[in-house]
């Protein structure tokens, strides 16, 4: 097992509770059969269960999760405003059902899953992780999800597959600013097939156990923890596997600010916002990012030779 | 309407509001304070906010001179000064807010900041102008600055065109396309340009002159 060197900030005193109540329902959670008490506490190792018996804790960060409340009413969602304490209001009647998601492109079975195929089919996991936004604030995040690679799996990517586009729903008549034209919507996001492969990319569909609000990109989003938050493309409505570095809608407007990998990385700074240091929300002071924030063990390898500069 | 006397009194009354108005945004944040409803991040509300006001103060202060000169409204002049200082004010209160609340006035960790921010530059150059030309607002640097008071007091001009590029670059977006949040910041660089036009000699006169015959 490896050892634990990029996530060992202990947590605060002060931000005990809402984690101490979250721990008891996790506990009585695991209480229900799924998995014994021991798994929970072994999981302070990094090691990501593959568990597919139901809600497993994949991973313990040690540091304390951000409180519900913040995590639904300071959000980014720009179809709706880019008031992000403005969001949770806005998004309140955003229609998540029924839902279905389109997986294509280069694949040998396409086909599309519905919001209950999605949530039975693939066993769902819990996952703590980090999300550290471009803008220099943080939060830890208790998500409930499965890894992307199992939804690939059952599509098969071609040989031809390199990239994974992701897009996000457009519903102008919710989305109060989506046809502002401010942005050029739909959301576009894309990962490397490899990035989209690796275990700790989630398909989040719920946060501290509970069904996802529409604010944090319900019913389905992607999570991609290592990487700056706006990867992480809200509501997705199709997924396509293709053979070129797909457009994604930061990279467009501004790729000199917003890289396609946009890998969390302190060295690497932006025009605007700290990457050095991060607010984490709820804490007063400021912490020090972490490369890769905090998974450069895991995720390194996928970038082995690569100057991580030039490839932002 | 009164004709206007060669000689400006102080209107009392216009002076209050003025007072009062540039004060609100600050008793409001320090009301919000008390109450915990700075919201999820109170460093970036307080940022925000500071900022905001202090390119809205700037902004009306540069609008008193030809307002008078258009409207032949001597009344407003006097309120020039103040809106500059509360200005100047709230500049100062947004970079303590970026360097005591935010960077727990961690020199090594600001020195970083604005060396790798071009925008934070911007931003510092108008504080300083706005700062410089608060504390010589005196009548005892007027008279020891003697001409060079006046020419001094034109850098406004300067510090409200970093701050507004200070603004822009602010934004998370793409200026060029405009791609982005660019409403206000947008609203405040029309806000300045239509100054520098009503500055032009030509256009003044012919909108005095407009305004006098109806
Ligand atoms: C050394 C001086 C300054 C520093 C370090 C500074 C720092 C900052 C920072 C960090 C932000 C981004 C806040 C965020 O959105 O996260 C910001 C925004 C802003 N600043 Fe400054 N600033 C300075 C001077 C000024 C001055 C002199 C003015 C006006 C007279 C000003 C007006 C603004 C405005 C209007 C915004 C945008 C607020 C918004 O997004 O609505 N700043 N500043």
């Amino acid at each position: 097992m490896k050892d634990q060197d990029y996530r060992s900030v202990p947590v605060s005193p002060d931000e005990v509770t809402p984690q101490d109540v979250y721990l008891s329902r996790r506990k009585f959670l695991k209480g229900m059969g799924l998995a014994g008490l021991g798994a929970l506490l072994a999981s302070c190792a990094p090691a990501i269960s593959t568990g597919t018996e139901g809600l497993v804790a994949t991973e313990d960060l040690r540091e304390a999760l951000t409180s519900y409340e913040a995590i639904t009413n300071y959000v980014n969602f720009y179809e709706f405003t880019t008031n992000k304490e403005g969001v949770a209001e806005l998004a309140r009647d955003f229609v998540t059902e029924p839902w279905s998601v389109e997986v294509g492109g280069l694949v040998e079975n396409p086909r599309s899953f519905s919001l209950e195929e999605l949530r039975t089919n693939f066993a769902q996991e819990e996952r703590i992780y980090r999300m550290r936004c471009v803008e220099g604030w943080s939060m830890v995040i208790p998500w409930l999800g499965f890894p992307l690679h199992k939804l690939l799996a059952e599509v098969k990517p071609t040989g031809a597959a390199r990239y994974v586009s992701f897009e996000s729903a457009l519903v102008p008549e919710q989305m109060n600013a989506a046809s502002s034209g401010m942005f050029p919507f739909p959301y576009l996001e894309g990962l490397r097939l490899d990035e989209a492969q690796h275990d700790l990319t989630l398909l989040a569909t719920g946060l501290y156990g509970e069904t996802l609000p529409p604010q944090n990109g319900a019913p389905i989003r992607l999570v991609v923890p290592w990487k700056y938050g706006f990867k992480s493309g809200k509501s997705l409505v199709r997924i396509t596997l293709v053979e070129n570095q797909p457009p994604t809608l930061w990279n467009t407007i501004a790729p000199q600010e917003y890289g396609f990998y946009a890998n969390v990385n302190p060295a690497v700074s932006h025009p605007r916002w700290s990457q050095a240091t991060e607010r984490r929300m709820g804490e007063s002071g400021r912490r020090e990012t972490l490369l890769m924030n905090g998974y450069a063990e895991e995720v390194m390898p996928l970038y082995a030779g690569m100057d991580l500069k030039v490839n932002y | 309407m009164e004709q206007p006397s060669r000689r400006i009194q102080p209107k009392h009354w216009l002076l209050a509001v003025v007072h009062l108005g540039s004060l609100v945004p600050l008793a409001r944040f320090g009301w919000l304070a008390w109450q915990g409803q700075l919201g999820f991040n109170p460093v970036e509300t307080a940022l925000r906010a500071s900022g905001r006001t202090a390119v809205l103060l700037l902004l009306l202060s540069l609008a008193i001179t030809p307002l008078r000169k258009i409207l032949n409204l001597a009344i407003v002049q006097p309120l020039r000064k103040p809106l500059g200082l509360y200005s100047a004010l709230y500049a100062g209160l947004h970079f303590a807010a970026f360097a005591a609340w935010d960077y727990g006035l961690d020199l090594g960790l600001i020195w970083l900041e604005f060396t790798q921010k071009p925008f934070l530059l911007l931003g510092l150059g108008a504080l300083v102008i706005l700062v410089v030309l608060a504390l010589t607002s005196t009548r005892g640097w007027q008279k020891r600055l003697r001409s060079g008071w006046r020419w001094l007091q034109r850098s406004v001009y300067l510090a409200a065109v970093l701050a507004v590029a200070h603004y822009l670059l602010a934004v998370k977006g793409d200026l060029f396309t405009l791609q982005g949040d660019y409403t206000r910041p947008l609203l405040a660089a029309g806000a300045l340009l239509l100054l520098f036009l009503l500055r032009l000699p030509g256009l003044q006169g012919w909108l005095q002159d407009r305004l006098r015959r109806e």
